[in-house]
């Protein structure tokens, strides 16, 4: 067929045959297009009756489609702009929620993820999305052997992880299918919950009941050994004043009173820990109470000591159980210098609370040591000369005060203790 | 053409029974064009009768498109289509 385009005006001249041809023409071009907007509208084509002229014009079906598609093109506007505030919505909520929320793909491959388990697992690794989960949040260069993943995409069911460890912390993990409209499993969704703080907690809990039960046993023993234990040296010392016994019975005489004190001292020692003291508070200056500390260490062998106390104010804190705190940490300075050596003693406020550091320039204590030296009875010294009960008198105390102590050390490179006392208390 | 319309509080009623494809279409397309206002407000609701059967997927693909509500209901001899407000509270 000929074709011709029209002009943008249309003039219906009528008296040639020419023009005429050229309406035909226009109206063949409005026809063909009314049919096309009408097929677009999913409705049948105008019936050949219906393609005359005038009642074409009459409906005025091109206007009325026009307008239609206006109100179509509202609505898809109104249905984007709907959609886009549930989208924006459901990210808030997927950013916000205090689980990390992970969406994987069929192969594995992370399709989405939020921001608390970036913050959780994959700190600092950019582009996320379409690598591998187990590479990402597990480390490893292959699924692992107990997926839960895996698991809900072949038995097609949520699967419940109680604890798994990934990167030192520790996690519930849920994993439920994620299902297109028809049905078909797409990828798994994968909710993880960090029970790391929780663990700790329960662990600490657990050790702290442990330890009470010992506490209470130690207390319970160490009381009843103390009776016939003072008998003893009391019975001893009776000897030892008596006129008739030999210098070499008096020398083991000597040996058993030496022996007992320091049972007796040991046995002090364990009642200290148990018996839950409770602090009585008062104004004190704890560069007054390391003063003191230091004084009943009396000086004696080669040991230098660096004093650089700090303007510091007072704490609310009891005196006595503060000095026996710079006790036990000098002396177990003074202990690991074995004889030569320097200590810094340095005091200073650090936000609302005030830090005493005590620095020794001894050998320093092993890597694997330092996590247990708070705990009772832990010591590395011989049997006999240590009850291993110092630093956690210590620990105890600072805690009763709401304070907090730490320990750093490196071998060959000194051992500091940090005793942090809150001002405001 | 014989299609009436009646404005009856919220019913807008039009009656098309006897036209068929494409008509059916554009004449219900007209008036619900016409009626845009008050059909996206929820004020009133269209009720289109037709005895033409391809009419009851023809209308309510287009005003599903349009962003309507649509239902069909096949009365004695001829259907029912109602047009009106999407949304939950929309009348039945």
């Amino acid at each position: 067929m000929k074709t011709r385009r029209h002009d943008n005006h249309i003039s219906i001249p009528v008296e040639s045959e020419d023009a005429e041809r050229k309406n035909a023409i226009l109206l063949q071009y409005i026809k063909e297009k009314v049919n096309q907007l009408l097929q677009i509208m999913g409705t049948k084509p105008l019936r050949d009756e219906e393609l005359n002229d005038e009642s074409l014009i009459a409906i005025d079906p091109i206007g009325i489609i026009a307008e239609s598609f206006e109100q179509v093109l509202e609505h898809l506007k109104e249905s984007n702009r709907q959609l886009q505030l549930a989208r924006d919505y459901l990210q808030a909520v997927f950013d916000t929620a205090g689980v990390g929320i992970s969406i994987i793909d069929r192969d594995l491959r992370i399709i989405k993820c939020n921001e608390k388990q970036k913050e959780l697992l994959v700190a600092g690794v950019s582009h996320i999305e379409g690598k591998h989960c187990y590479e990402v949040y597990c480390g490893i260069d292959s699924p692992p052997l107990i997926c839960p993943a895996i698991e809900t995409l072949e038995m097609e069911r949520p699967v419940f992880l109680k604890e798994v460890t990934k990167k030192g912390r520790v996690f519930q993990i849920v994993t439920s299918p994620l299902r297109d409209s028809a049905g078909t499993i797409t990828g798994v969704i994968e909710v993880s919950l960090d029970m790391t703080e929780k663990k700790r907690a329960e662990e600490a809990m657990c050790q702290a009941e442990k330890l009470a039960a010992v506490g209470q046993l130690a207390a319970g023993i160490a009381h009843e050994i103390n009776n016939p234990l003072g008998n003893i040296l009391g019975y001893a010392k009776l000897l030892l004043m008596d006129q008739s016994i030999t210098e070499a019975q008096g020398e083991k005489l000597k040996v058993i009173v030496e022996q007992a004190n320091k049972g007796g001292q040991i046995i002090k020692g364990l009642l200290e820990f148990s018996r839950q003291k409770v602090p009585v508070f008062e104004k004190v200056s704890l560069n007054e109470c390391v003063e003191n500390a230091l004084r009943s260490l009396g000086k004696g062998n080669s040991i230098r000591v660096v004093k650089r106390l700090g303007d510091i104010p007072y704490v609310m804190a009891d005196p006595r159980q503060m000095e026996q705190v710079f006790h036990n940490i000098l002396l177990n300075a003074i202990q690991a210098l074995e004889g030569s050596g320097a200590i810094e003693i340095e005091s200073k406020v650090i936000g609302g609370s005030i830090e005493v550091s005590v620095r020794d320039s001894g050998p320093g204590i092993p890597r694997e040591h330092l996590s247990r030296i708070f705990e009772p009875f832990f010591t590395t010294k011989p049997v006999g000369n240590g009850t291993g009960l110092g630093l956690s008198i210590c620990s105890e105390l600072v805690k009763k005060h709401g304070g907090s102590i730490f320990v750093e050390s490196e071998i060959g490179g000194g051992t500091t203790f940090s005793i942090i006392i809150p001002i405001g208390r | 053409m014989e299609n009436e319309t009646v404005i009856n509080l919220d019913v807008i009623s039009l009656d098309i029974r006897g036209q068929i494809c494409p008509a059916c279409l554009l004449i219900s397309l007209k008036e619900i064009n016409k009626h845009k206002g008050l059909l996206r407000n929820g004020e009133a609701n269209l009720i289109v009768r037709t005895d033409h059967r391809d009419a009851t997927r023809t209308i309510p693909d287009a005003a599903v498109a349009m962003g309507y509500a649509v239902s069909v209901e096949k009365k004695k001899g001829y259907y029912e289509i109602t047009v009106g407000r999407k949304d939950e509270d929309q009348k039945a």
